[in-house]
């Protein structure tokens, strides 16, 4: 064929076309000259007489260029289109490529799916437990000079105590002799009130600062004003200061609170300011009472009642074990300190998030292993249909397409698979941050201010970016070796042993990462079922816990001997109202608190000589008679209460199994004689020491707080020889019921409401109380539990795809055995064979992987060795199970081939 | 085959009227243009390709045909040409003045209108 394109663009030249119309016109004409030439030559020119001929057209008459001249404007420029010269078309045959893999993945609507559902899975879980840990863990508290925030705590190795809180003395110490602060607070981080006069009688959560609180957290007010230095100066309490909370949700978020009074512990107060949001630090705390220092309340004078805690904004330059050794120097010079007590600062985010750093890292862990996994199984996924498509990859290379174009077709069909499960992800993402908030159970900090953030998003974004070249870049390693006359014949439909191998490690690799998640939840489930198991030392179920807040006690002895005449009478109404219920079958008074603690007390013993630098600390709580019965704790040794231990009786105490154990180790401790000085919370303790008591009797050992602590030594006393003035304004009511307890809070609320009518009653399930108390540990079990269960899926989903895809391969093979005379089990057992070989290394890697990292789970194990052998065992069985379940289908499969049709197809 | 100078002339009236009625029931091609004139008038009108084309260009300038690139199996890429809504229009309206023009002529020369 002669070239008329040279010829065209000649008769065109001094017309300036534009580039893209010229070429066009160029390539028109030209197909017209051609098929002239060609029908010239059809009928009987030569080759030289049709050129003549179809050049004759351009020739003729009027030249080209004058009849396009006329033209008033060369023709606006025509969008490119399909198969347009190459050099200007980059950009067009990426939109092609999108297109094309569009309907790619239309026709195998089911590997679509597949893929952006698991894509959508990792990338969703990781970017939900990324911005989880960057909000809670890493964004740094909403304070000012949060970065120099510091909790201050001692602690003493003789006495074993680790978080020592302060006494008001302490505090004053610290406050005037530190060298390393610019401010530091105590503050009494809560305690209840009772709120009347308005409705229904209700308790609000109190938090009190001293008076440089505020300063210290740099907390301005959003609503009037904060307390002036001189009502510092006054035990007496006339205003009052709200937090955000309270206002917008108790007080309708009045605009004009400021002036209004509320009904506190039955006084009225003015309230002064609104706080802002402190949502992390403070998430309960209705109101903000102050708290003086001078003049102050007697329990804050008193070296030994250490409940308060301290804050300080540290000095410029000046780091935490500088400030550590400061403090500790100065509380060494307090004689009744052991003389090993050491105090220490904790960052107050430290502080805040300490508790879920490790269960947050586990399982955003656990969700990087699931994308890791998702990211294999598509990967996977890819190449073995990269195989099946070799023979269009080979027809595409034969007609010209370079690797290069290749991998830019295979890269455009990756970032839409990674794009549609990168959106997928976020969606999911974003819908698990929404819900986040709404489950008031979960015992995460600052999860109110939890959302999908940027650093996450961008994670997000240079993960998707890596796995499209990943997922384009992998199966582009099949075509590299691929042998283009092999390929294009129907039969080179096979693996090469490259591929293959490929894909046996993609799942090697998704077998032992799935072991790795299984084997630290087996870890957890063992070591959340042994806490389940954990026997509490008494019965928490069918109990119910009644808290009951009376009014203050005055400060006058006269009228504190008037009220707790008063009080007492109060309770024995309430013991007995609450016991002449029906259905009710043991009723006690505790002040402790099941599932969360009970007090601090130190013990003076009367059979040795005692360190008053040593005295060892012990939980105690003061109780009515009937307590053990309705806790249903056994009594070990000696007697239990009875209502003769009254406020005329001899002072007696009852002391726990681990008492006795470790302070008359080999003796009985009936009968000796113990001084216990109570200390907690707001506790009031006289000044003058503690009288001895005897012990009478030895009952099981409780786990006053958390399941999953261990029970320590334990003091029970009779509430009514309180010698020390305990004020009687708090304590619990603990119902045991015979079973059933609907309607019974209805029917003590009226009960109590019947003694006192203004009374707030808050009713809780003591099983619950517990429950809350394992809750990290039930969260954090089963997120993982759930990462875990995806991980096996998508496992059992990639060993199915990888054996069924290789036995398709060899459907052939199977058939020609099968006419050989093998059975139908032998194909089936070698089928399995080469899953189980995938299986078993697989789970090798997986173990050794658990064995380096399962160490990092070692706190939110209870009882249960990193190194489990149950649990590892139970892992790898389960996974074997999955794997081999999964290769059954294929494996029947290919038992089925019918070796006539399996040759017929060569 | 007439005189060029008539053949010129006539062509020039009435080249617009016949491409625009050549792709008005379907799509052509170029090529397939110029063979279908010279074809239906048996030879009494022939366009080459410098004259064609342009006013294929031209056409379509004014927006009443409309050129795109086709590529159909087993063939080589070609741009066709179809009727546009406004051709639509210009043809109907050339369709009567033309069959006017012509049967004046008729009537003064005594040509019968075939």
């Amino acid at each position: 064929m002669p070239e008329f394109k040279s010829e065209i663009r000649r008769s065109l030249a001094g017309l300036n076309l534009p580039p893209t119309r010229e070429e066009e016109i160029v390539e028109e004409l030209s197909q017209d000259l051609e098929e002239r030439f060609e029908e010239a030559l059809s009928h009987g020119a030569s080759e030289e007489e049709a050129k003549q001929i179809a050049l004759d057209e351009l020739a003729e008459s009027d030249s080209l260029s004058e009849q396009l001249r006329r033209m008033k404007m060369p023709l606006r420029q025509q969008p490119l289109t399909i198969g347009a010269r190459k050099a200007r078309q980059r950009f067009t045959g990426f939109w092609d490529d999108i297109r094309f893999g569009l309907r790619m993945l239309a026709k195998q609507r089911g590997f679509a799916v597949v893929a952006i559902l698991t894509l959508g899975i990792g990338i969703g879980a990781s970017t939900a437990m990324l911005s989880v840990v960057q909000d809670v863990l890493v964004r740094p508290l909403p304070y000012a000079h949060a970065d120099r925030l510091y909790s201050i705590w001692a602690s003493s190795d003789s006495t074993g105590q680790t978080r020592i809180a302060s006494s008001g003395p302490d505090f004053l110490d610290y406050r005037d002799q530190n060298r390393s602060f610019t401010h530091i607070a105590e503050y009494i981080p809560r305690f209840i009130f009772t709120w009347t006069g308005e409705g229904e009688p209700r308790l609000v959560n109190c938090t009190a600062g001293s008076e440089d609180f505020f300063a210290t957290l740099g907390v301005r007010p959003y609503l009037g004003r904060l307390y002036e230095p001189n009502e510092y100066t006054s035990l007496h309490d006339d205003s009052i200061i709200v937090s955000y909370r309270f206002w917008k949700n108790q007080l309708g978020g009045d605009p004009h609170v400021i002036g209004r009074t509320i009904r506190l512990q039955g006084e009225s107060l003015a309230i002064i300011g609104v706080l802002p949001s402190m949502s992390d630090l403070f998430p309960d705390t209705d109101v903000w009472p102050k708290l003086t220092t001078n003049p102050s309340w007697p329990f804050m004078q008193w070296r030994s009642n250490k409940f308060l805690n301290v804050i300080g904004e540290l000095r410029p330059g000046i780091t935490p074990s500088m400030a550590g050794e400061d403090l500790t120097a100065i509380l060494r010079r307090v004689p009744e300190e052991p003389r090993d007590v050491r105090v220490g600062l904790v960052s107050l985010k430290e502080e805040l998030t300490g508790n879920v750093r490790v269960p947050l890292v586990a399982t955003l862990a656990g969700a990087s292993l699931i994308l890791i996994v998702a990211c294999i199984n598509v990967a996977a996924l890819l190449l073995a249909r990269a195989v099946k498509r070799q023979s269009e990859m080979a027809v595409r290379v034969s007609l010209g397409a370079g690797r290069g174009r290749i991998v830019q077709q295979l890269l455009s069909e990756a970032m839409l698979l990674s794009a549609a499960g990168c959106a997928a992800g976020l969606l999911f993402a974003w819908s698990v941050l929404r819900v986040l908030p709404t489950f008031t159970d979960l015992p995460l900090p600052r999860a109110d201010g939890v959302h999908l953030n940027g650093p996450a998003l961008l994670i997000t974004l240079a993960i998707t970016v890596a796995v499209t070249l990943l997922f384009g870049w992998l199966p582009s390693l099949g075509f590299a070796q691929m042998n283009l006359s092999s390929a294009l014949r129907p039969r080179g439909l096979e693996a090469s042993g490259h591929s293959r191998s490929i894909l046996s490690v993609l799942v090697i690799a998704e077998i032992s990462c799935a072991v790795v998640l299984t084997i630290s939840v087996g870890l957890l489930v063992h070591s959340f079922w042994r806490v389940m198991h954990v026997s509490p030392g008494y019965q928490p179920q069918s109990l119910l816990r009644v808290y009951i807040r009376n009014q203050s006690p005055p400060n006058d002895p006269e009228g504190l001997r008037k009220y707790n005449k008063e009080n007492t009478t109060f309770w024995e109404d309430v013991l007995h109202e609450a016991s002449s219920l029906p259905g009710i079958r043991h009723v006690a008074i505790s002040d402790w608190r099941p599932g969360r603690d009970a007090a601090l007390a130190t013990l003076t013993f009367g059979d040795r000589i005692n360190d008053e630098t040593r005295l060892p600390t012990v939980e105690g709580s003061w109780v009515s008679a009937d307590f053990f019965q309705t806790v249903a704790t056994p009594l070990v040794a000696g007697r239990s209460f009875t209502d003769h231990d009254n406020a005329d009786g001899q002072p007696v105490v009852i002391i726990n199994s681990e008492a006795a154990n470790q302070f008359w180790p080999g003796q009985n401790p009936v009968g000796k004689r113990i001084a216990i000085n109570y200390t907690g919370p707001g506790r009031r303790t006289s000044d003058s020491g503690p009288r001895l008591r005897e012990v009478i009797g030895i009952v099981g050992s409780i786990k006053h707080g958390a399941l999953d602590a261990p029970a320590r030594p334990a003091v029970y006393m009779p509430y009514l020889q309180d010698e020390t003035d305990h004020d009687m304004s708090a304590m619990g009511l603990l119902v045991r019921s015979e079973g059933n307890i609907a309607g019974l809070p209805d029917r003590l609320r009226d009960r109590i409401h019947a003694i006192r009518a203004e009374q707030p009653v808050e009713i809780q399930n003591v099983e619950q109380l517990v429950a809350q108390s394992v809750a990290t540990r039930r969260y954090t079990l089963i997120l993982l539990g759930a990462f875990a269960a995806v991980g096996l899926l998508l496992a059992a989903v990639g060993v199915y795809g990888v054996i069924s895809y290789a036995t398709s391969q060899r459907a052939r093979e199977f058939g020609i055995r099968i006419a050989l005379g093998a059975t139908r089990g032998r194909v089936i057992s070698y089928v399995l064979r080469g899953s189980i070989v995938l299986t078993i290394v697989g789970s090798l890697a997986g173990v050794i992987g658990a064995l380096l990292v399962t160490r990092a789970l070692s706190s939110l194990l209870f009882e249960v060795s990193p190194l489990d052998v149950l649990s590892f065992s139970a892992a790898v069985a389960l996974l074997a199970l999955i794997s081999i379940g999964a290769s059954l289908l294929p494996a029947w499969r290919a038992s089925r081939v019918d070796p006539i049709i399996a040759m017929q197809s060569e | 085959m007439a005189s060029p100078l008539t053949d010129r002339e006539l062509k020039k009236g009435s080249a617009e009227l016949l491409i625009l009625s050549l792709v008005e029931d379907r799509p052509r091609h170029g090529y397939d243009i110029g063979q279908l004139i010279e074809r239906r008038s048996r030879g009494a009108l022939r366009f080459n390709v410098a004259s064609l084309y342009p006013l294929l260009y031209r056409l379509e300038e004014r927006g009443w045909v409309r050129g795109r690139w086709v590529e159909k199996a087993g063939q080589r890429r070609r741009r066709y040409y179809r009727l546009t809504r406004a051709g639509k229009k210009i043809l109907a309206a050339q369709r009567h003045g033309w069959r006017d023009f012509v049967q004046a002529i008729g009537r003064i020369t005594g040509i019968e209108y075939a």
